[in-house]
């Protein structure tokens, strides 16, 4: 284990079911949910368990918007009319049964949906009150990054896969010293440099597969984004991993807005702030995450989170 | 069963290397190292060969090929440095920019272009080119100038380089579009989604990740255009060595590569000592290939490391 992974995440929690993990929290948070929900600016005092401490009281500035949103695919409606905002500061969880269109919203916020030619999109997206539609794609996509669900590490050293989006920033060649710092200043954050000082010549391939998202993690971070998308960034990994990147993502939100689409109602609980859940292309609730697993509104929201779907 | 048939092959493969090898001997060890050096005129020498008296005794074989072979990589590092720039744009126009209603019309045509049989390029430069070049771009006074060196006919360096450019650049399109198709959409995603644009993304990963196939395409149409004996023969003309000093020019002048000369000698391959020397020819496109074969395979390791295969 490294300096940089926090104590409190050494014990992993055994691979229980999920039905039983998802129910803890309505026993367990519920009290904080009030707190949360509503206490801006304000640190509660309430203490919980783990990482979810951390997560009184914050409530950060809002870097993105969403105003009716609605993407198909053909005639194919995958989002329908969604609004919600993103805010710095904080982690959100979009989660939802299998095709109800959350990795296509997440896709849709660096407009990386622009690249299926059928999608079609309406509605406004905002990042800091300005259309992203207006904006440079590029310039866009720099500021809002993203880490797939499989990790894609480039063909390349492990070096040149972080230096990657920095070259191509700028129409001159920075030599390789000028890259270096902020280089290993993103594979800190993004707490692979302990692993992989010795040798960042490497193939990028030859790391194993959490090694691989995290040097996916560092990529995106080493442009210095404001909104950091990830799309089930721990599926393709072993509970080991997982629990590393859930770590990273929590001590990260307060350098960037974080949105992460998951199925893992245990990750969304244990990282995010609050929680957006999506059915059938609608958004079905958006709330505190204690709120969200404690005492959701809907009765889909209660179901989906107790696990009698999903 | 398959593998008999595999050992068929390479059997049938060694016997002509062998068989090759052998009737070029007596070329070579005639001449020594100076068959590739250069000196007098090819046609010359190969005429004397032609003529050289029954008794094997008196075989004649003194041959210089250099002028031929300066022909021959003349034509191809054209021809090949040409097509390797126009079809990686252009597959990179098909993969990642064109419309797919162009994109439905420019592939099968592509194709198409690449079947073509080489003797029908070959007709095209003689009818179109060969007069173009000779009647429009070379003034009569060059002409007159140079006509005790060289006579400027339009069979030119250039009609032949242009014409195997348009014949290897079909096969190359298809090839690097292949390739740059199977490269995965989680890298171009991966960098799209790091703020790079769509140019830089299919430069920087996809023609990077696609190398190997490409080095494999520029080694196939190099083969094809070292090898090309008929389409040359009709528009790259006589022999001589094309002398990059003498400015346009240069790209004017005829040339004859070795596998054009093998087809204007082939009728004179009866008598023995011309056959060894078309054999000796031979022999060398034969080593040029898998010399050629031997450089794809090194183009392709320093990338192997990094994953791409």
């Amino acid at each position: 284990m490294d300096p940089l992974t926090p104590p409190h995440a050494a014990p992993l929690p055994p691979p229980i079911r999920r039905i039983a993990v998802d129910r803890s929290p309505t026993t367990v948070a519920a009290p904080a949910a009030a707190t949360n929900g509503h206490g801006h600016g304000q640190p509660s005092g309430i203490v919980g368990g783990g990482r979810h401490a951390q997560r009184a009281g914050r409530a950060g500035v809002e870097r993105m918007r969403l105003e009716d949103l609605s993407i198909s695919y053909g005639r194919k409606l995958a989002v329908n009319r969604v609004s919600l905002p993103v805010r710095q500061g904080e982690v959100l969880a979009l989660i939802g049964p299998s095709g109800c269109g959350k990795t296509t919203l997440l896709r849709s916020l660096n407009r990386l949906i622009e690249l299926t030619p059928t999608a079609s999109r309406e509605g406004r997206i905002m990042l800091d009150d300005q259309d992203v539609d207006r904006m440079e794609v590029t310039h866009l996509r720099r500021r809002v990054t993203m880490v797939f669900q499989q990790p894609n590490p480039f063909p390349m050293s492990i070096f040149d896969n972080i230096a990657y989006g920095l070259r191509e920033q700028g129409s001159s060649r920075p030599r390789r010293e000028e890259l270096e710092p902020q280089v290993i200043d993103a594979l800190e954050r993004a707490g692979l440099y302990g692993e992989v000082s010795e040798n960042l010549d490497h193939p990028a391939l030859r790391l194993s597969g959490g090694q691989q998202q995290r040097l996916c993690i560092a990529r995106a971070l080493a442009v210095r984004p404001e909104v950091l998308l990830l799309d089930e960034p721990a599926s393709a990994l072993d509970p080991r991993s997982t629990a590393r990147i859930e770590d990273l993502l929590v001590k990260l939100r307060d350098e960037v807005a974080i949105v992460i689409v998951t199925h893992n109602l245990q990750q969304a609980f244990r990282i995010a702030d609050h929680v957006a859940f999506m059915y059938l292309g609608e958004l079905e609730e958006y709330a505190p995450t204690d709120q969200m697993f404690g005492a959701p509104r809907t009765q889909r929201s209660r179901d989906y989170v107790s696990g009698a779907f999903g | 069963m398959l593998g008999a048939l595999a050992c068929l092959v390479l059997l049938l493969i060694g016997t002509m290397v062998a068989m090759v090898l052998y009737t070029a001997w007596p070329s070579f060890r005639s001449n020594g190292l100076a068959w590739f050096g250069a000196g007098a005129p090819n046609q010359g020498q190969l005429d004397d060969i032609f003529n050289s008296p029954a008794n094997p005794a008196a075989y004649q074989y003194e041959l210089r090929a250099w002028p031929m072979i300066w022909g021959t990589l003349l034509t191809t590092a054209g021809a090949v440095a040409a097509a390797l720039t126009i079809s990686l744009l252009s597959a990179i126009f098909i993969v990642e920019f064109a419309p797919p209603r162009i994109k439905r019309v420019i592939e099968p045509v592509v194709r198409l272009l690449a079947a073509v049989p080489s003797v029908v390029y070959g007709l095209v430069g003689v009818l179109v080119l060969v007069p173009f070049v000779g009647n429009l771009l070379v003034s009569e006074r060059r002409k007159a100038e140079v006509q005790y060196v060289v006579q400027l006919t339009g069979d030119s360096l250039l009609v032949a380089v242009l014409i195997l450019t348009f014949m290897i650049t079909p096969i190359m399109v298809a090839i690097m579009v292949d390739a740059l198709r199977a490269v995965p959409r989680s890298w171009m995603e991966g960098s799209a989604a790091l703020g790079v644009n769509r140019w830089r993304t299919i430069w920087k990963i996809g023609v990077r990740a696609a190398r190997p196939a490409i080095v494999a395409g520029v080694v196939l149409a190099t083969a094809r255009a070292i090898g090309e004996a008929i389409m040359l023969a009709m528009v790259s003309g006589s022999w001589f060595a094309p002398n990059p000093l003498d400015g346009f020019t240069f790209l004017v002048e005829p040339t004859r590569p070795l596998a054009a000369s093998i087809v204007f000698y082939l009728e004179g391959r009866t008598v023995p000592p011309l056959g060894q020397t078309l054999a000796a020819i031979a022999a060398v496109l034969l080593i040029s290939s898998l010399f050629l074969s031997l450089a794809g395979w090194a183009a392709k390791q320093p990338l192997k490391r990094y994953g791409i295969v």
